[in-house]
């Protein structure tokens, strides 16, 4: 240990003597850090998995089950009618199964105040253990029939009565009686896959939900993605809706194993099969069953515009490291004779290596704190350039240990190459010059 | 002490060949001061170079204490520079930031040495070289003669079993360069062998043995005179 505080002593009056190629150096390599680190940061929050241990165990089914015969576009809807959820909803083959959708509406606690605008996620009973949300008062409704019951997120309650713990309180919504039945804990599943319909996945939380079926009692069309295929009346979503051919609905299922995964398609293809035979199904079948994990690629929902930045940003971050090493080549070459005078006093070059760790080390700590502050800076700007990426800026453990992985990993780069020269240069000749 | 049986050394470049060396045979004993002398271009630094381990030879053998040096690993030539042999270079080659002190510790780091023994060998050599006051000194608040004498200092600290001394005295004035040999032989007295290349007949006429080297080769022992060969 004292012979490595020693050799960081050595790093530092190696720095002391020509500090400003040396500042260079840490400024290129932190600026090609910093935009990679900006970069890398979205490119990691927006493809990483919320639900790592149960993504490739929930699944979102499609059926190509429309009142009409495709001729060119025979694409699967990427959401399903009321009568559809239902079709699919009579098999025990999920352990768990949710429809939902989302739509706007305002909440107050009396007639005489102003309204709050709410999104409200209308869902069924297993949306909350199927994603893991967690509750911090109340329960969850026990089963999947209408009631005029809301669950709050804490803000929503915090906003709304100054506290979280409000179940049982009266609220209008859209001046409609609701009792509060749960509060949720602080929760952001982000991305927030069960949503990646129109790219609503980089979105926050909704605010409220409601039970399905109180939803469609109280006529709440969605908000983002809806299709319809009939003349029917969805003003009337109460009656209407639950029989029509409005496609709005999202729907998904978990499926623990791979032997229910398959009886699950065997299922969906029986289906379809049965419908056809109705006549109910005049398009060629086309059953999905995505996978979470794959749902945001299968909608196109990639964001095209991170993975471009990334590109480019990998392509500086080379340049940037290039760079740094010429001028950390110019500088080990200008200490060559102090490495072939340690050579020659009987240092070995394993010894030497030992002294590059040291300024490895050196220049990591200056890399990584200039890194992280342009890599803060350009997460601010990225956040004013691309407003919808904002709630994917944020810093992990994880994350932050990779950067500080790539950060040492360049310092060690920018240092290795250098060094060996240095190391590996003609003893005889540095001495007698 | 040192052995050297049939040694060559040819540096190469693309168009031609160059025999630094020819079939160098010699041996040089425990004790001994030794003066290696002859013209410039004839050889002596590249024979100090390979005696100190810091070039390598392409024919021949050399054995030091009895053990060929040829084949060594990096890490095995590294400890035979460290542990048996002592450096003097003409221009110090002290590292103008270090202190005096921590010059003197470079290659007793190297050894591993603990902190106690360190301190006790760097000042038995500050000692030695009479500038034990100066220790906490930059060298370039030093003299040519007091550098040269710290760049002793360095060189016997880690009790060397030779010193190579490449022309010590030749930046330095009559007197600097008295009070250095004076300190040379001093230390040979104390028993260190000691090989040193120089231009001056004079130093090499103080030391015990005389060696020369000519175009490569080794020559009869008659002491060149730069002076005489001038004029011839």
């Amino acid at each position: 240990m004292e012979q490595f505080i020693y050799y960081l002593k050595v790093s530092l009056i190696s720095i002391r003597r020509a500090p400003l190629p040396y500042a260079l150096t840490i400024f290129i390599l932190s600026v090609g850090l910093g935009v990679f680190f900006a970069n890398a940061t979205f490119y990691y929050q927006l493809n990483s998995d919320p639900l790592p241990e149960k993504s490739d165990k929930l699944f979102f089914p499609m059926l190509n089950l429309v009142p009409y015969e495709c001729s060119t576009d025979c694409r699967t809807p990427r959401v399903l009618s009321y009568s559809n959820v239902e079709k699919l909803s009579q098999t025990d083959i999920p352990s768990q199964a949710a429809a939902m959708y989302s739509a706007d509406g305002y909440l107050r606690q009396r007639a005489d105040q102003t309204p709050l605008p709410v999104s409200i996620r209308i869902t069924q009973r297993d949306f909350f253990a199927m994603f893991d949300v967690p509750v911090l008062h109340g329960s969850i409704w026990p089963d999947n029939s209408a009631r005029p019951e809301v669950i709050l997120t804490k803000a929503t309650a915090q906003k709304l009565f100054g506290k979280s713990d409000v179940v049982g309180e009266k609220l209008l919504l859209d001046d409609r009686n609701v009792t509060v039945s749960a509060v949720l804990d602080d929760w952001q599943m982000l991305p927030r896959l069960y949503d990646a319909n129109n790219r609503n996945h980089l979105s926050e939380a909704d605010d409220i939900y409601l039970p399905l079926e109180t939803g469609y009692d109280m006529n709440y069309l969605s908000n983002s993605q809806s299709q319809t295929f009939d003349d029917t009346d969805y003003r009337q979503l109460s009656t209407q809706g639950r029989t029509g051919a409005l496609h709005q609905l999202q729907y998904w299922v978990k499926l623990d194993t791979p032997a229910q995964q398959q009886a699950y398609r065997q299922f969906m293809t029986n289906l379809v099969q049965d419908e056809k035979a109705a006549g109910r199904h005049p398009s060629p079948p086309n059953n999905q069953l995505v996978a979470m994990r794959d749902i945001v690629s299968y909608f196109g929902g990639d964001s095209s515009d991170i993975k471009a930045f990334a590109l480019v940003t990998l392509l500086f971050l080379l340049v940037c490291l290039f760079n740094a090493s010429h001028l950390s080549l110019n500088r080990y070459l200008s200490n060559q004779y102090e490495f072939s005078l340690r050579r020659a006093l009987g240092a070995s070059r394993s010894q030497l290596q030992l002294q590059m760790l040291a300024d490895v080390l050196i220049m990591a700590l200056f890399t990584i704190t200039g890194a992280l502050l342009t890599g803060y800076g350009g997460i601010k700007l990225m956040n004013n350039l691309l407003p919808a990426n904002r709630l994917f800026s944020d810093w992990d453990l994880t994350l932050l240990l990779g950067l500080l992985t790539v950060a040492v990993i360049c310092s060690y780069l920018v240092t290795l190459y250098p060094s060996l020269r240095a190391s590996f240069g003609s003893l005889n000749q540095q001495l007698k010059e | 002490m040192i052995t050297l049986t049939n040694l060559s050394k040819i540096f190469r470049t693309e168009l031609i060949e160059t025999h630094a060396l020819r079939d160098i045979s010699l041996q040089i004993n425990e004790g001994e001061f030794a003066a290696l002398t002859g013209p410039s271009g004839s050889g002596k630094s590249t024979l100090l170079n390979i005696l100190g381990t810091l070039e390598q030879f392409d024919d021949g053998d050399y054995q030091l204490d009895g053990k060929s040096v040829k084949g060594l690993s990096d890490a095995a030539l590294s400890k035979l520079r460290n542990e048996k042999i002592g450096f003097i270079f003409q221009s110090f080659n002290l590292i103008k930031d270090f202190s005096i002190y921590d010059n003197i510790e470079l290659p007793l780091r190297y050894r591993g040495l603990k902190p106690a023994q360190r301190k006790q060998r760097i000042e038995q050599a500050l000692e030695l070289v009479g500038l034990h006051a100066r220790r906490s000194y930059l060298p370039s608040q030093l003299s040519g003669g007091q550098q040269q004498r710290v760049a002793i200092a360095r060189a016997i600290a880690g009790q060397p079993r030779i010193l190579l001394a490449d022309e010590p005295t030749g930046n330095l004035d009559s007197l600097m360069a008295r009070q250095v040999m004076e300190l040379l032989e001093q230390i040979n007295q104390q028993g260190c062998t000691i090989l040193m290349v120089t231009h001056d007949p004079d130093q090499a006429r103080r030391a015990g043995r005389h060696i020369q080297i000519i175009d490569g080769q080794l020559s009869d022992a008659v002491l060149y005179d730069p002076l005489a060969a001038q004029s011839a």
